[in-house]
């Protein structure tokens, strides 16, 4: 019993001396153009209703500082065709078991971009979301990036790294279009991705041809959460859930940028990840 | 001391029921994140402030008076930002106590976990839960 006080007692304290430290921080100098996760952590509970028709603004992401929580993770056990198989292979994702030196991912050797939908369930850190009439954008801070959805009623393109006067490139961000499928719920369709990014931070294949649908739903002013799922037949035996993450509203709106610098990422990886993980280093 | 350490551990426990840390970038299966070795008088030579992680490098005199020469990485700048580093925080010929979380390999390289500085001050890196705001000291992740 004297046990369980001490060890209820000890966390409390905890509690008390994080909100001492907030509160020490919030005498300190502030600046209009710092970010304080503080501010967005203390930003609890809904906020009110969710605006019509609006996803605007700036939004905290799970490697924010603002205590946002990722929903699901992308799926542990993909069902893979024989090709998926073969191409998920040899993707070398950094983890357990697979150190730097020994990873092949693209971005984590040489910087290169995700890519989508790799940008919207990896390093989810924050978020603009802006719009004009006929298009919605989003803004990604980890690596200062944007995509463009495109909501005038086109339709996607059918011919993406194929050949002939017609065909188009495959992009990093491929190609989208959304609409409104209800007041409150944003749908986003794209394909055409460059096909030698990853989906995930784990090294799951995509091909060109891959339809990945995002549901962006606002479920009050600060509330948004997006789901993901990728139709990619090629690779896939069926639709593959990439998970869904979470967003709160900063109510400063402000943030700053995270880029990978190639020359840094070389630096790194030279003075200090790949000899600290090559199995011959010695003192 | 039992209830020293029972109350340790109820505090890191009551930290981390607040939050978790977020998902690494990078990981730390290269370190031995068991015990961190404690460098006490080692001298900064330089503080470099990269992503994906910056560089503490730090020369260190060993009881034999061997100076070794170590490098350790942080969490990423803006992690490390969430909780109050900047690029100035440590400066070249800052003498300070590092606590490193060495490379398995033996090279005199590791995880930096936190430095404390000649006032007693004490600055941890983002395995703290810089992207959950520092809120989460659960010792090896991010």
């Amino acid at each position: 019993m004297r046990r369980t006080s001490t060890v209820v007692l000890a966390g409390v304290t905890g509690v008390l001396l994080l909100s001492a430290l907030a509160a020490a921080q919030s005498n300190a100098p502030r600046s209009p153009w710092k970010y304080y996760p503080e501010d967005a952590r203390a930003n609890v509970g809904p906020g009110g209703p969710a605006p019509k028709r609006d996803l605007t603004g700036t939004w905290a992401g799970e490697s924010s500082g603002a205590g946002v929580k990722r929903l699901i993770p992308p799926e542990r056990t993909p069902p893979f065709t024989p090709l998926g198989k073969q191409l998920f292979d040899r993707n070398k994702a950094e983890g357990s078991g697979v150190l730097i030196a020994q990873s092949n991912d693209p971005h984590v050797r040489f910087c290169d971009p995700f890519g989508f939908p790799r940008n919207m369930n990896d390093q989810i850190r924050s978020m603009t979301i802006t719009t004009l009439p006929d298009r919605t954008f989003v803004l990604l801070k980890f690596m200062t990036i944007w995509r463009e959805i495109w909501m005038d009623g086109r339709a996607l393109p059918a011919n993406v790294g194929g050949r002939g006067r017609d065909a188009h490139d495959p992009t990093y961000n491929g190609y989208s279009v959304g609409r409104w499928e209800d007041d409150y719920t944003f749908v986003a369709e794209t394909t055409g991705m460059v096909a030698e990014t990853w989906a995930t931070e784990g090294g799951y294949p995509h091909s060109v041809d891959a339809r990945v649908t995002e549901r962006f739903h606002r479920s009050s002013k600060n509330d948004l959460s997006l789901t993901m799922t990728m139709d990619d037949p090629k690779l896939y035996t069926r639709p593959l859930s990439l998970g869904e993450v979470h967003f709160r509203w900063i109510p400063s709106q402000t943030f700053f940028d995270f880029s990978c610098v190639p020359s840094s990422v070389q630096m790194y990886l030279k003075e200090m990840a790949d000899p600290s993980s090559a199995p011959a280093a010695a003192r | 001391m039992k209830t020293k350490v029972l109350m340790m551990v109820a505090l890191v426990a009551g930290l981390a029921a607040i939050d978790s840390p977020s998902f690494a970038h990078h990981g730390n299966a290269a370190f031995d994140v068991g015990k961190p070795v404690v460098l006490k008088g080692a001298v900064v030579t330089e503080f470099i402030w990269i992503n994906p992680h910056p560089l503490i490098k730090a020369d260190y005199k060993d009881a034999k008076g061997n100076v070794q020469h170590w490098i350790m990485e942080m969490g990423s700048t803006v992690s490390a930002q969430l909780i109050g580093w900047t690029r100035t925080t440590i400066a070249p010929g800052d003498v300070v106590t590092l606590y490193v979380w060495p490379a398995k390999t033996g090279a005199f390289a590791g995880r930096f976990n936190k430095v404390e500085f000649a006032d007693g001050t004490t600055m941890r890196d983002t395995q703290t839960g810089g992207d959950d705001g520092g809120r989460a000291d659960t010792g090896s992740r991010q």
